[in-house]
Formats: structure tokens, sequence, C-alpha cells
């Protein structure tokens, strides 16, 4: 074809119209082509969108286990409340919406913006909470602007409550949400970001008790999200309720009785191992940040320099202070190094090892048996007795009688505690144990730890002459301890092997402690047969409170059991810095024993 | 001019396959609509009567007449083209449309067979094997006035069906290679000028996501991906008439319009596809092989070029549902609903028809 070449007839634009023709014609193949691949052999894919598109998947809350204690007042219901969340593919723009979402709800968009990052891995169409606890008048605020706002769902939940707020808020623990690091925890395998889970106390040792099992609802809905058609129905089950070995009245009154003082107190029925109160203080209102976003007043307890969110009770480590005699006086007659007549004579100040040791009384108690040893919380005796004793024995029978190792209570986080030998310091001081730490530990000092638990745990031991219980707070008639990392606890009605003839003599110690006007006559009670020990533990040694030039008070101590033949209770109370034992934890005691008494007796 | 033996000539073959493509065109409509407040169908169903009265009625007029007086038509319709940018109506960010009783009137519709009629009449003039300086430009400010008004109203769309026009008159006049290469310089100028100060927003994005359609589902890559989800679940044998759940449930988007298509796709499966397609391949067949019925070149003209603009909408308009063009508001011709592009389209054919049944000189 020539370049403006005439062509008179129409043969040369009739060619290239069947040229162009014949483009279109494989045109219309390769279209043909492309729908095949789409439609047959991607089909599986693109199916999958489209249900997902269609089908939504609406969780059903379970109502969570209601808690109460164990004269059925309720510790822990559910109220109902409500819930704003995200659906991110219904949003035209993910930014834009955002932004406008805040503006709706009033929430900070750079909160909003990191839980819709942390989140990012979710399937698609999985809500994603953007606000809960909401206001009669922000759920109305959404409702009304629906059209606006085709990504937001609002659905109900219910809520954790707690009636009596503060009331043993160590024990029932509280919900949050779960960290993305607990979600692959097995315990929470089934969970989804945006469930609350107990976190801790009863809330999370029984959490598989209390959740129940979530319902499912699948529904047809169009593409503004409005409900079209109802596929299937799974209904909740409701979780277990689950009913606390507490007594209300007791665990109230031993909050009011620590107020104001940093402490804690274990009420105990040593006859089954069943908590009947277990107060730490100070404490804290879980309702007021029980949501999925942090408040200011949960930033405010984390950084509380008094710990509020501790449980002293089973995480407190003290000295267990002159506490601890009763292991000693156990352990020494049980070696028979000494009878309860043996006499050592206190002249308020005695050298041992080439050390000077005082007695806390300075004039000196003079001629000391067993029974006024224990009575007057005698130094000097605990140290003739300790040096006698050696640390090797002194920390097997203090281990025997429950120091150095868990309770087992169906709590977690509950901490071990510390009885030394030379071994222990060997390997973790890297130093050889000196003979004058004996001495030390022979009144309860020196690195000795126990938690107030474990204090009414080994009380529980002698009051029981020498069975041994598990603590523990879920009601129950044959409460089995779950077993438990680094629980060394023998199984329950095991008796320990000291003789009960022991047991008996350190009890009338206790006893005369109490009721013949010895260091703990402030728990007496007319005719009510009190048996106790307090202690005082040096919170700082001698020397550095001279430099200090003030004295720094002690924490004190009491530790008790009534009635002394056949003893249903036991009591332990700590108060942090409260001075002698005598003076300050003793008469708490005193009031909790009365009350005990006026209630089951 | 008029004569009993001219209406002897109808390709009624072709009438049967236009009619048979409007007909698969309403079965979607009805489905696609079905929870439109709207009836779509009933006035799809009125639109197809009108524009086949007035497909008759324009047959009684010789194309070499038409032709003859298509630069007063032409004329006539950029006046209304300027008009629309001052008194349309806006509908959907866009200033194309007037309202006339019941029913809104797209201009730039219209404006197709003008062009189609003035360019038939200037090319079918020239007898070169290709295109001659003075013919490519006069040709190229009659196709660029009302590309440039459209493009202001903005409806890219329209004004791209212009370009497939002119290109098919090109195709088919011939060019060589300096103005082939002159005019693809003019088109990326073109291009550049319109990127960087013509496009809007929204329409460099609908672009930007032909690239990438699934970095982002919600964004302008929605659509697409919507129109892709119902097309490929429909599967081999789709999901049923009426059942589509992509569009039932009001997933995809402009379902009755741009993507009456993706409707066919996910009700009637892959079968509904090819069979769709093969209507309107043989539809199109027809259209190309009237050109052989011409008698004169205006006629070869006016066919090619409106086989060209219909086939070439159909193509673009498909190929955007499966996210190979980008959305640019071609509706698919026949199939869609829509008055004025329908009643074009049915003229534009009519044009064919008239070809056809005066290829008899002297009858």
């Amino acid at each position: 074809m020539k370049n403006g070449r005439i062509y008179e007839d129409l043969s040369l634009i009739l060619g290239r119209t069947h040229k162009t023709f014949n483009v279109f014609v494989i045109l219309f193949i390769v279209l043909l082509f492309c729908f095949w691949k789409i439609q047959i052999i991607d089909h599986g894919k693109y199916w999958e969108k489209a249900e997902a598109n269609r089908v939504r998947e609406i969780v059903l809350p379970a109502q969570r286990g209601l808690i109460t204690t164990r004269n059925n007042e309720m510790l822990a219901n559910n109220i109902a409340s409500f819930k704003v969340s995200i659906i991110r593919e219904n949003c035209k723009n993910i930014d834009e919406s955002l932004k406008k979402i805040c503006q709706l709800l009033n929430i900070k968009i750079s909160v909003l913006r990191e839980r819709i990052n942390r989140y990012e891995s979710l399937p698609a169409f999985v809500p994603i909470i953007v606000k809960d606890n909401l206001s009669r008048k922000e759920v109305s605020v959404v409702e009304s602007r629906r059209l606006e706002f085709p990504e937001l769902i609002i659905q109900a939940e219910p809520k954790r409550y707690y009636p009596y707020g503060i009331f043993a808020s160590h024990v029932i623990g509280y919900l949050q949400e779960p960290s993305l690091k607990d979600i692959k925890m097995d315990i929470y395998r089934e969970m989804r970001p945006g469930d609350l889970v107990g976190k801790t106390g009863i809330e999370k040792e029984y959490e598989a008790k209390l959740k129940g099992k979530e319902g499912r609802l699948i529904e047809i809905v169009d593409s503004l999200g409005k409900k079209k058609d109802e596929i299937s129905r799974l209904e909740p089950l409701k979780g277990q309720n689950i009913m606390l070995t507490l007594d209300f009245d007791l665990q109230k009154k031993a909050e009011e009785l620590l107020e104001g003082n940093e402490g804690s107190i274990v009420i105990l029925d040593q006859r089954t191992g069943e908590i009947l109160a277990l107060a730490s203080y100070p404490s804290f209102d879980p309702n007021k940040f029980i949501n999925r976003f942090t408040p200011k007043e949960w930033i405010d307890l984390i950084n509380n320099p008094k710990f509020p969110l501790e449980n002293r009770a089973i995480r407190g480590l003290y000295s267990p202070g002159s506490i601890f005699k009763l292991v000693i006086a156990s352990a020494a007659l049980d070696s028979d190094i000494i009878t309860d007549r043996t006499l050592f004579f206190c002249s308020g100040k005695i050298v041992i090892y080439g050390h000077p040791f005082s007695c806390w009384f300075k004039p000196g108690h003079g001629n000391m048996d067993l029974y006024s040893g224990i009575k007057h919380s005698c130094n000097i005796y605990f140290y003739q007795l300790g040096k006698r004793l050696g640390i090797e024995n002194i920390s097997v029978y203090a281990r025997m009688l429950g120091y150095g190792m868990k309770t087992g209570i169906d709590l977690s986080g509950e901490k071990d505690g510390l009885v030394p030998d030379p071994a222990w310091k060997e390997r973790v001081r890297n130093k050889p144990w000196y003979p004058g730490e004996t001495i030390s530990v022979s009144i309860g000092q020196g690195p000795l730890l126990a938690t107030p638990l474990q204090v009414a745990c080994h009380t529980a031991i002698i009051a029981n002459r020498g069975r041994k219980i598990t603590p523990h707070l879920l009601m129950s008639d044959n409460f089995i301890s779950q077993e438990r990392e680094g629980s060394e606890w023998v199984p329950d009605k095991m008796f320990v092997k000291i003789k009960k003839s022991v047991f008996e003599k350190v009890i009338k110690g206790m006893w005369k402690a109490v009721n013949e006007n010895g260091t703990a006559r402030a728990a007496r009670i007319d005719g009510y047969d009190i048996c106790g020990k307090t202690g005082s533990t040096q919170t700082i040694s001698k020397k550095t409170s001279e430099k200090l030039e003030k004295e720094v008070k002690t924490h004190s101590w009491f530790t008790g059991f009534a009635p002394r033949s056949d003893p249903k209770v036991v009591i332990t109370v700590l108060v942090e810095y409260g001075g002698h034992g005598g003076a300050t934890a003793a008469p708490i005691a005193n009031k909790l024993f009365d009350l005990y008494r006026k209630k089951y007796d | 001019m008029i004569d009993r033996s001219h209406f002897m000539n109808i390709d009624w073959i072709l009438v049967s396959l236009l009619l048979l493509n409007s007909a698969i065109g309403v079965v979607a409509i009805y489905s696609s609509s079905l929870y439109l407040p709207e009836n779509y169908c009933l006035k799809q169903i009125i639109w197809i009567t009108i524009s086949l009265v007035l497909l008759f009625i324009f047959l009684s007029i010789d194309y070499n007449i038409l032709a003859i007086y298509s630069l007063f038509l032409y004329v006539l319709c950029i006046v209304l083209l300027g008009s629309v940018l001052i008194f349309g109506n806006l509908i959907a960010g866009t200033r194309s449309w007037f309202r006339l009783f019941f029913f809104q009137i797209q201009p730039s519709e219209i404006t197709k067979i003008a062009v189609i009629l003035v360019l038939s009449h200037i090319f079918s003039k020239s007898k070169r094997s290709n295109l001659s300086w003075k013919l490519g430009s006069i040709s190229s400010v009659i196709v660029f006035i009302p590309v440039v008004l459209i493009s202001f109203q903005p409806d890219l769309g329209t004004a791209l069906s212009f370009i497939l026009i002119f290109l098919g008159a090109i195709i088919l006049t011939g060019i060589n290679r300096k103005a082939l290469i002159l005019l693809l310089i003019f088109a990326l100028v073109l291009g550049f000028a319109g990127w960087n100060f013509f496009l809007k927003d929204y329409q460099k994005s609908r672009l930007i996501t032909l690239v990438s359609s699934n970095k982002d589902p919600l964004g302008s890559g929605y659509h697409v991906l919507q129109s892709k989800i119902a097309i490929g679940s429909g599967g081999f044998s789709g999901k049923g008439y009426l059942k589509g759940t992509q569009s039932q449930l009001r997933f995809l988007p402009a379902r009755h319009t741009d993507f009456i298509f993706s409707v066919i796709g996910e009700e009637f499966g892959f079968i509904g596809v090819v069979l769709a397609v093969l209507a309107f391949f043989f539809f199109v067949y027809r259209l190309f092989n009237s050109v052989m019925s011409s008698k004169d070149r205006a006629g070869v003209y006016i066919i090619f070029m409106v086989s060209m603009m219909i086939t070439c909408q159909f193509f673009v308009n498909i190929l955007m549902t499966i996210g190979l063009f980008p959305i640019t508001g071609i509706p698919l011709p026949l199939f869609s609903y829509g008055g004025s592009s329908l009643l074009t389209n049915y003229l534009a054919v009519s044009l064919v028809l008239n070809v056809k049944m005066r290829r008899f000189v002297n009858l």
C-alpha cells in the first residue's frame, strides 16, 4: 500500500473494517478467558469474600457466674451495659471515620487509633470495640445517627459489678482485657481481643468456671450492616456461681479495723481450712476501672506508693518476729533439748559468740521456763534455745510448721516466704553462715520472711495439734488444692512429725500470753479461751535507727486461735509500722475474736 | 424519499439482536433494582419502546441527507452541551443532565450521533489511503470541542467515547507514522496536563486503584473489589436469579447502571456470562458485517464508527467490572439502565439500518 494512494472503490476501508473486527474477535476470546479465571479458577477466594460480606457472626456474651460470701451476700454480679464497636470494612474512609467517631463519642483520636492498630490483624468484618460502658445519652446519639455511621454497631453486654466496691477486692480480684501476650496463653485460648478476663483473685483463679460459654448468632446483613435474616443461633451458657468461704461480717470488720494503716488480717477455720476473712489494706474499688480503657483511677492505683493493688495477705513478705518463737519452742521441745521446766536466766543482756544481744525488756525477766518465756516473749530465753538447736534444725522445723513454702490457697501470685539456712546463704549471697545469724533467726529476725497467710496456717497447725490444712476460699465440702507451681504443701489432713505433747505445751504458753497478763493480754476476752502470740519486727536495724535519730515503729503482729481445747478459729493480724504487737495487733484480734464468738458460739 | 421497498430491506436480524440484548439487560435490571424505590425495570422498558419508535422514525430520512445537515445538528448539540454546563441539574457531582418531564436527558449522548454523522460526511470525501493534514486537523477540532465541554461536566466516560469514535474514523482513514507519533505526543501532553490541572482527586484515585485494587478495599478500590467478588462468587452456574448476595444485599455499587454485568456474573455464573457475551458478539458481528452492504464511503464510515463506539464501550465497561480498566462511568451498551445512552445506541443502530436498507443505488 503506497502512501497517499487514491482508492476509488471501497475495498481499502472494507478491508480495514475486517481487520479491526478480527482484533475484536480476539478480544472477545480474551475476555471470556478473564471471566474463566475469575469465576472458575478463583471462585473459592471470591466466594469466601462474598460470604464474609454477607454473613455476620455475633458473639452472644455469657453471663459471668456470681460470687457470694458464705452468707449469700452478693460480692460480684452483672449489670446491663452497652458498648459500641466499629466494623472497619463498612467505613468509606477509615481515617475520616475515626475522626468523626472520636468527635461523636468524645474519645481521644490517638487512643482509638492505637486500639485499631493493635487489632489490625483481626479478620475482616470483626467489630472492634470503640467504647464501652456507654451512657444512655451516648447510646441514643449513636443510634440516631445510624445512617451517618453505618460502620458503628451498638451491642448490649453484661458488665461486671461489685456491689460493695472495695469490700474484699483483693480476694475477688477484677476483670481486664487480656494483653496480646495473655491471648497466647493456654487458659485464654478461646479468648478474643475485647473479652474481659479475670486478672487477679478469685476472678482469675476460677475464670474457667465463672466465664460460662458464649453463644453465637450468625445473621445475614446488607452493605449497611442492617440485619436481613438469621441463619443460626447458639444460646450462651451462664457461668457457674461461686460461693466463697468468706464471712461477710468478719471480713467487713477486719477491713474496718485496718483502715488507715497498711496491713493484713487473715481469719480461718483451722478445722477445714476455710478462710473467713482475708483483708489487705489499702484497698481499691474495681468498679472504677473495669472497662477496656485505662482510666486515670487505674494509673493512680499503679503509681500509688502504698501499693493498694497488692494483696498483702499472700504477697506481703515480713519478718515473723517473736511469732517465730513458737517454732523455736516446738523444735527445742521436740528434739528434747529442753523440757518445759528448763530454766534460763534473763538479765536483759547476754553475749553470745562475742556479740552482745539484749532482751526487749531492758531490766531482764529473771528466771524463765518455757511458759514464761512464751508469755513474756523473752528474747534471752529463745537465744539460748536457738543456740542449742542450730540453724539446720531450726530450718527443718520451720518448714515443717508452714514457713518457707506456699500454702496452696486458691489465689494466684502467692509468695513463698523464706526460711534461711547455710546452703541458701551460700547459694544466694555467696557467703558462709555466721553463728550470730542463728541467734537473730531464733527470735524471728534475720533473713526470715513470711506472709500473713503463712503465719495463719502455721498457727492452724499448732491449734490442730499438728494437723495441716490447705487454706481455701472456694466453698466446697472436699476442697482439693489445684496443682500449683512451687507448691509443696502436703495434702490436707496430714499430721506433721512432731509429738502431740509438744503442741499442748506451746499452746499453754500462748494461753498464758493472753490470759495471764502476757504480751498478748490485749487480746483477752473474759470467758473465752484465746491463745495467742504477738510479734514486733524491726523494719530497720538499731544502728540505722540511731543514725536517723528517730524511732521507726516496728511491724505489729498477732496470731492466735480460740478456744484453747477445741479450736474453731485462727486469727492473724499484721499492721505495718504498728509498733508493739501487743499494742496494735492484739487489740484488733480481740475485737475480731469477740465478733466471731458472738456470731458462731 | 420514503419507500415501501426500503422497509422490506430492513435488517430484521440486527433489530432482533438489538432487542435480544436489551431484553437481557431488562432481566438483569429487574434483579438489580428489586429493592430500590424506583421501578427501573419498567422505566427501561418504556425507554426501549420510545427508542424503538424513534429508531424507525429516524430511518425514514436518508443518511446522506442527514450527513449533509449534520453540521447543523452538531452545532445544536454543542450549544446544548454549553448550556447544560450552565443550566443543567447537578446530579452526583456532575452537571450533565436536563430534566425533561419525567425523564432526564443527557445531551452528551445525543452529541455522539451528530459527531458520527459529521465525521462520516467529512471523511467520505477522502479517497486516499491515509489521513491528510487538513482533514486530520478539521476532524480533531470537531471531536475536541465536545470532549472539552463534556470533560467540564465532568464526565470522563462519555468524553472517552468520543475519542473512541474518532479512533474508529482514524483507523478507517489510515494514518502515517509521523502523524501517529505526533498524535501520541499530543495525547501525552494532554494526559499530563489533564492529570495535573484537570482530573479531580477521585478520578485520579480511580486510576491509581486500577494498579492496586486490593490495597485499599474501602477506598476507591471498593467498587471494583465488590464487583469482582460478585462475579467471582458466581462461579460456574451462578447463585440463581434474584439470589445474588452481592447485589441483593447492596454490596455492589451502581448495580443497575455501570455494574449491571456484575449482576449477570453473580446470578447466572460463567454460563450466563458466556451467553450474554455471545449475544453481544453476534450483535457486534452483525454490525461490523453491515459494512459490506454499504453502497458508498459515507455509509461504511457510519457503520464502522457506530460499531467501534458500541464495541469499545462494551469492552471498557466489562473490563472495568473485573478491574482491568479504571472506573470511567461508561455504561454497558443496551444492558445498563439509562435512557439517554439507550436512545443513542438505538439511533446509532438506526443509522446502520439506514445505510443497509438504502444499499441498492437506483431503486
